[in-house]
């Protein structure tokens, strides 16, 4: 039976869900979720992961820790993770049932509250679960919390919201706890009131199943530049949206609403040393005494592991497996690195952040351990401030351009018909284009003189001559524009290839088809999607779908009054070539009775020697 | 596509910008406005722009105006005039010292409707308010009209004609626009008693401009232009004996469209003249 598979590191601690798991329901954190987590972990210091997380970042963490324990609710987890990490020590259970450990150094719960509570209790308010994981961070440590947002840009653009769908999960429904905080200053004040000192509050984008940037509150109340906001395009996934939340989350920012309405918040709190360090062996949830009653439930596990230091566990492990678990994860192989493309940087910037781990564990941390903000753009980690970014690890400071995103630009002049507009900015982008430039409109930015790539477009195997580099700059920009449904002033060349040249032509660059074959080409090698709809598997938003099909309508009313004119036409042609053949028949008639008229004949006659003298006459004259 | 593309020869002015021989006129995929105009580029009873086809037009107000009143697909391309300046910069060009006189272009009707009014009464206007040397344009029907024309050779005027309009059928209006320019770039000031194309087009080709005298009464007057009044009303600048130079320079500038001139690509593909490939 099951029970007996269990790796020796698991412990049941009550609440386990036997036939469940979250394995892909955990909130799908990468590059910029793992390096803050990086950051804060303390090399020697243990560390509690509440809650399903990404394979990712328990490798990375069960790397850089020394001792680290994993506490999630679905058995098949445990198990799966217990056998992955041997020296991991692996709580199964509901949270509130974690008692009788050591607080920790740091705890994660990266994926909120929500998966830490089991089907096995009655689901207690969120206060009561953030108690309950504040009680298990250690004075000095810190905690790490996620809290989605119920009035976050992707809950308007949700066109099904997950909450209302009545998936397994949702034996407790969401959205009827009052205790759930309701914007920022409610979540520090709830941490206030477990104890904890929140340190930074990060707003994370661009949704809250797939954060892949971070900005902390004191960044969100700058006025940002534009090409900042660049990569927080949502996967939609198989989710379908009502649109695509970027102009949204754009939107948000400018009104500096950018932390109020974050699909997620992710907080960073800390535990202050003089405070009284709680008991969390004794400390059980006085507050909510009517719960207790659902622990009789399942009294035996927890009896039954109860007596079972969790150290224990944790040595009965293989002993050369966790050393070498730990040494090999971050460091992992080719496929390992495809797999979590954001583990090499971790090896690299292993040293900086265990200085600035271990000062963390001694004391309160200097603010600068904790980015401004971190931004995933494709696999790398760019940590951004105000007006600049780094690629980490240890890549240079490059200031943020101002300015304009090109594509957004144009998409304004678009739906102003303004072409003089969009053939003045083309006319620059081709001599930007000829001088070697090379990004497209969607990751560039124009400040009315210079051209600047957001992020450097990886060059193409051979050198392409302007023209193309210009035509697939176009050609990527006209099938976006086409695919969101853009207004645009172009109604005679419907399809994005023709749109392309065209747009070329404004640019005062002739491409012809074999350009526009080169380009489309080149597009395919960078392998960079080119628009939401192509986004891997993406389903088309619900907006894209309406303004798809009024488009349809439109060019469907056009197409009709054209071939209705093209008939009028076309019938009046006939009309008019009838009426002339029959001209040409009669005058052929005409004249053939004429040839054979006696006076034409004898004319003829008559006129034949005249004829043959002038010829002669012509020949001598040569 | 439609005829009105090809009168003034705008079709062939267009397509030796684009770099094809202006023998025959070339069919061009849309509508391109044919004249100055106060509503939307086009006359009031414009069912026979086919949605779906471009509008080619010379200036923004008309696009927003239009798309007002339920037109689409407005294409700024500017004026035919501004490709034929393009093409001709040196055409009948006179060192501005030798420039002399007023080319007074009396407001015809055209084959369907005509202008009613006094034009003895009007060459005797002129005769008082001139005084250089005046030449007389009129459009090929009031030309054609020997009592009109004697109402101004009496006056002592030069009377032409830039001849008809043409039609895709005939080279009749082929040269149309070059003999206009050509006489615009003689004389040293443009007049009319309605603003019109020929008005905007001398001030282009730096004539001074001026509207004055009876506008007379056209027969099928649209009531949706608004009429003289509002003419005067958007133009207040424009009319008058003696009109500000730079005023008109900028009005010309505007409603002509030179800052909306095309590249030759974008015209042939626009206009369809670019041979596409099938999918």
């Amino acid at each position: 039976m099951r029970m007996t598979e269990a790796p020796g590191n698991v412990r049941l601690i009550g609440g386990e869900m036997l036939l469940w798991s979250d394995a892909d329901a955990a909130t799908d954190w990468r590059g910029a979720g793992l390096e803050l987590v990086r950051r804060l972990v303390p090399p020697g210091g243990r560390v509690l992961v509440a809650g399903p997380h990404p394979r990712g970042l328990i490798g990375a963490v069960s790397g850089a820790a020394s001792s680290v324990a994993v506490l999630v609710r679905s058995y098949p987890d445990a198990c799966a993770l217990g056998e992955r990490h041997p020296a991991l020590d692996v709580h199964c259970g509901r949270l509130r049932a974690l008692t009788g450990v050591e607080p920790y150094d740091l705890v994660l719960a990266l994926d909120g509250l929500e998966r830490t509570h089991s089907a096995e209790e009655q689901a207690p308010p969120w206060r009561a679960s953030l108690q309950a994981l504040a009680a298990l961070v250690a004075p000095g440590g810190r905690l790490v919390l996620a809290v989605p947002n119920d009035l976050g840009v992707d809950r308007f653009v949700d066109a099904r919201p997950p909450d209302r769908e009545g998936a397994d999960g949702h034996w407790e429904p969401h959205g009827f706890d009052p205790s759930h905080p309701g914007g920022p200053e409610a979540l520090d004040a709830a941490l206030e009131a477990a104890g904890l000192v929140a340190e930074r509050c990060y707003a994370a984008y661009p949704s809250r199943r797939a954060p892949r940037a971070l900005f902390g509150r004191e960044l969100l109340r700058e006025d940002l530049p534009e090409a900042l906001t660049v990569p927080l395009t949502a996967p939609g996934g198989d989710t379908m949206l009502v649109a695509d939340p970027l102009r949204l989350t754009r939107l948000a920012f400018r009104h500096g609403l950018g932390e109020h309405l974050a699909p997620l918040w992710l907080t960073v709190a800390t535990r202050p040393l003089s405070a009284a360090v709680p008991d969390a062996v004794t400390t059980d949830h006085a507050g909510e005494p009517d719960l207790t009653t659902h622990h009789a439930g399942e009294p035996g596990l927890t009896a039954h592991h109860a007596g079972e230091p969790h150290a224990v566990a944790a040595e009965e492990g293989p002993d050369g497996a966790g050393a070498e678990e730990s040494a090999h994860e971050p460091g992992a192989g080719v496929a390992a690195a495809e797999e979590w493309p954001y583990e090499a940087a971790a090896e690299a910037e292993g040293a900086p952040s265990q200085d600035a781990g271990e000062a963390a564990v001694v004391d309160r941390a200097p603010r600068d351990l904790l980015p401004q903000g971190l931004v995933e753009v494709g696999r790398a980690v760019h940590e951004v401030t105000a007006t600049s970014t780094r690629r980490l690890p240890g890549g240079t400071e490059r200031p943020i351009p101002r300015g304009r995103i090109v594509e957004e630009v144009l998409v304004e002049a678009c739906a102003r018909e303004d072409v003089r507009a969009v053939r003045d900015l083309l006319a620059a982008l081709a001599a930007w284009v000829a001088d070697g430039g090379d990004a497209p409109a969607d990751n560039l930015v124009w400040d009315g003189e210079r051209f600047t790539a957001i992020t450097p477009v990886p060059a193409p195997g051979s050198p392409a001559p302007a023209p193309v580099v210009l035509c697939r700059i176009l050609w990527r920009f006209a099938v976006r524009l086409l695919a969101a449904g853009h207004h645009h002033p172009w109604p005679w060349p419907l399809d994005a290839g023709q749109l392309a040249l065209t747009l070329c032509g404004m640019a005062g660059q002739t491409c012809d088809q074999d350009d526009l074959d080169r380009a489309r080409k080149l597009e395919a090698e960078l392998g960079q999607p080119v628009g939401p709809a192509e986004l891997a598997g993406a389903a088309p938003t619900y907006r894209d779908l309406l303004s798809a099909r009024d488009r349809v309508t439109e060019q469907l009313t056009a197409a009709l009054a054209r071939i209705a004119r093209l008939e009028t036409k076309l019938s009046f042609r006939e009309r008019e070539l009838v009426r002339t053949r029959a001209k040409l028949r009669r005058s052929q008639r005409k004249a053939t009775a004429l040839r054979r008229t006696l006076g034409y004949r004898l004319s003829r006659r008559l006129s034949r020697p005249r004829r043959a003298a002038r010829k002669v006459l012509r020949l001598l004259a040569r | 596509m439609d005829e009105s593309n090809h009168w003034y020869g705008h079709s062939r002015i267009l397509a030796r910008y684009c770099g094809y021989p202006d023998d025959v006129p070339r069919r061009i995929q849309g509508f391109v406005q044919h004249g100055w105009n106060y509503l939307h580029g086009y006359p009031p009873n414009d069912h026979w722009c086919t949605p779906g086809y471009p509008r080619f037009i010379w200036a923004d107000v008309l696009r927003r105006r239009g798309w007002s009143m339920g037109r689409r697909g407005h294409y700024l391309i500017g004026a035919p005039w501004i490709y034929l300046l393009d093409l001709e910069p040196d055409l009948g060009l006179m060192p501005e010292e030798e420039r002399e006189g007023t080319i007074w272009y009396p407001f015809h009707g055209w084959e369907k409707n005509a202008v009613i009014g006094d034009h003895g009464r009007l060459a005797a206007h002129i005769r008082e308010v001139e005084t250089g040397p005046v030449t007389v344009c009129l459009y090929w029907l009031e030309f054609a009209n020997i009592g009109i024309r004697a109402a101004y050779e009496s006056a002592g005027f030069r009377v032409i004609c830039h001849g008809s309009r043409g039609s895709r059928w005939d080279d009749a209006g082929r040269d149309f626009l070059r003999g206009q320019l050509t006489e615009l770039r003689r004389h040293r000031r443009v007049a009319s008693n309605r603003l019109g194309s020929a008005l905007f087009y001398g001030a282009s080709v730096g004539c001074d401009i001026a509207v004055y005298g009876d506008p007379m009464q056209f027969e099928g007057e649209r009531p949706e232009y608004g009429g003289t009044a509002r003419r005067m009303r958007l133009w207040p600048e424009l009319h008058g004996e003696h009109v500000d130079r730079g005023l008109a320079a900028e009005a010309a500038r505007r409603e002509l469209g030179f800052e909306y001139q095309a590249t030759p690509e974008e015209l042939r593909r626009m206009f369809g003249w670019k041979r596409v490939r099938c999918a």
